[in-house]
């Protein structure tokens, strides 16, 4: 074969160096697009399979159990662990600096609109979501989604819509109970850590209280409560190759669960609270 | 009746190229062939659970690519498919995997003791004893007997074809000699047209109606059992004589040979 002259060659992988970049680039975001299509796909096909009746109320119920009732007690004990550290942490920032009572603030305030929500949403998706990709992909790995199929059964109205209903119901109602524990844990650390009275507590709460801040906290979990389950379901039914692939599909959905968990609580405050 | 035709599908590498293959009501067509070269693929295609590139697969004069989902759904239920590890739902007990075969006669008012009646039925054609297994989990149950569960969650809907991929795969001889004799006693009895992917090439020439000998997604043979037994063609002799299948694997390992120089 004929060699390219020396210049030429260096022309040559000089364009590479350029186009390589490009067509990452290019293929990260066709990768991309073809995700949020199926994610969108799926999203929608739930919403009409749930409009439409064809989602069984039994099936919600048994999810809403797994995913909610059975999430209650780390979601308490990460609500009681956050609320500690932050009114600790809130305490040993501001003593001596601002009055006291303003931890009382600090910590609701903190707890609802940010710690509530992205811890829950956190132990949820390490809780549930994982289970849900590992539970599908192994169904699809094993041809049992296949055999739904063949039985003339839409895996979308059996697997995926009852879990999607169940995550956005159950999330608010777990973010409420993170709320009201999370803060209660942070009034009695504030009682011991720094001296601060229950009453004070409440009064530094009450002080700068919008009742706005609830609706926001519930928006992001409403949001959240959707966005894990979908995300869960969709990457178990796009699992292939044995249980390798089930462990490569549950790793990359955790970290897509977080990446889009932590990408919409950036979206909110300009988006609700300006 | 079920008719392949033209059938192309390809994944990274073509898999079907081609296939045309009539198989009439009632008749048992066993499709055999190396591995890799497309027999479950061929399968799937039957009720749209793998999409041709190229080609159309009707069954009873229905396109299943032309087929509405509404109709590609009228179409699965018209069939019952035995997978090659039973595919069984594991959260579900044995009554409840085999009564999922009737969900929709459930859903129109099918009674409870008119749905054990049909799912203790359908675990008598295969040979099981429902007290014994009804409440078990698929776990809890031997590789034979997830088989036999298995058909019987795709007979219970008295299909009106049978495809099975693998059915005896992994199986003891006894236990597959008795799946083959299940397999046969329900297509004479229900006159069922029945597809059945297999490596057991001696079981399934004991029962078939025709054979299809699939190679590199291509019918090499399509013929009655005396034929395929009479052919002198090297690669269908591979599959019932070892002397002949040493032949072929020299053939196929001899440019690996070469190569390995």
């Amino acid at each position: 074969m004929p060699e390219c002259p020396p210049e030429r060659s260096v022309a040559l992988s000089l364009v590479e160096l350029i186009l390589e970049p490009i067509r990452a680039l290019g293929r990260v975001g066709s990768h991309s697009g073809r995700h949020a299509g199926g994610i969108g796909t799926l999203a929608w096909r739930s919403l009409v399979a749930t409009l439409t009746g064809h989602v069984a109320v039994r099936d919600v119920l048994a999810q809403l159990h797994s995913i909610g009732v059975q999430s209650i007690p780390l979601v308490m004990v990460t609500a009681v662990l956050s609320g500690i550290v932050t009114s600790q942490q809130g305490g040993y920032q501001f003593t001596s600096a601002i009055p006291l009572y303003v931890l009382g603030s600090i910590v609701t305030s903190s707890i609802v609109l940010e710690l509530g929500p992205v811890l829950t949403a956190v132990v949820v998706i390490g809780r549930v979501g994982a289970r849900i990709t590992a539970e599908i992909g192994t169904m699809q790995v094993s041809e049992q989604i296949d055999a739904l199929y063949s039985l003339g059964r839409d895996p979308v109205p059996v697997l995926a819509a009852p879990r999607i209903i169940a995550g956005t119901l159950a999330m608010p109602a777990l973010v409420g109970v993170a709320n009201a524990v999370g803060v209660a844990a942070g009034m009695v650390a504030a009682q011991i850590s720094v001296g601060l009275g229950h009453e004070s507590f409440l009064y530094g709460a009450r002080l700068y209280w919008h009742s706005y801040d609830l609706f926001y906290s519930m928006m992001k979990a409403l949001a959240f409560g959707f966005l894990v389950p979908l995300i869960a379901v969709h990457r178990g039914l796009l699992t292939r190759g044995g249980a390798e692939g089930v462990g490569r599909a549950t790793t990359a959905s955790v970290v897509f669960m977080i990446v889009a968990v932590l990408v919409s609580d950036a979206i909110f405050p300009p988006l609700f609270l300006n | 009746m079920i008719e392949y035709l033209d059938v192309h599908k390809a994944f990274d590498a073509p898999v079907l190229s081609g296939v045309d293959l009539r198989i009439e009501t009632g008749e048992i067509m066993a499709v055999i062939g190396p591995s890799g070269t497309g027999k479950s693929v061929l399968l799937k295609t039957t009720i749209g659970l793998i999409w041709p590139d190229r080609g159309d697969v009707l069954v009873d004069g229905e396109s299943v690519r032309d087929a509405s989902p509404r109709q590609l759904q009228e179409i699965r239920r018209k069939a019952g498919y035995v997978f090659q590890y039973a595919a069984l739902f594991d959260s579900m007990t044995v009554y409840e995997n085999v009564a999922y075969g009737i969900q929709d006669d459930v859903a129109r008012g099918l009674g409870a003791r008119e749905t054990m009646r049909r799912v203790s039925e359908a675990l008598d054609d295969v040979n099981l004893s429902t007290r014994q297994v009804l409440s078990k989990l698929p776990s809890e149950l031997s590789g034979g007997m997830r088989k036999r569960v298995g058909l019987a969650r795709a007979v219970v809907g008295r299909p009106r074809i049978l495809l099975y991929d693998e059915p005896v795969t992994g199986l003891d001889p006894v236990n597959s000699a008795a799946i083959d004799q299940l397999i046969t006693a329900i297509a004479r009895k229900t006159r069922v047209t029945s597809v059945v992917v297999t490596h057991d090439v001696e079981g399934v020439l004991r029962y078939c109606d025709h054979v299809a000998l699939l190679e590199s997604g291509r019918l090499r043979f399509v013929g009655s059992p005396a034929a395929f037994r009479a052919s002198a063609d090297l690669m269908v002799r591979a599959f019932y004589d070892r002397e002949a299948a040493a032949t072929a694997a020299m053939e196929l390992n001899e440019p690996a040979a070469i190569g390995g120089r």
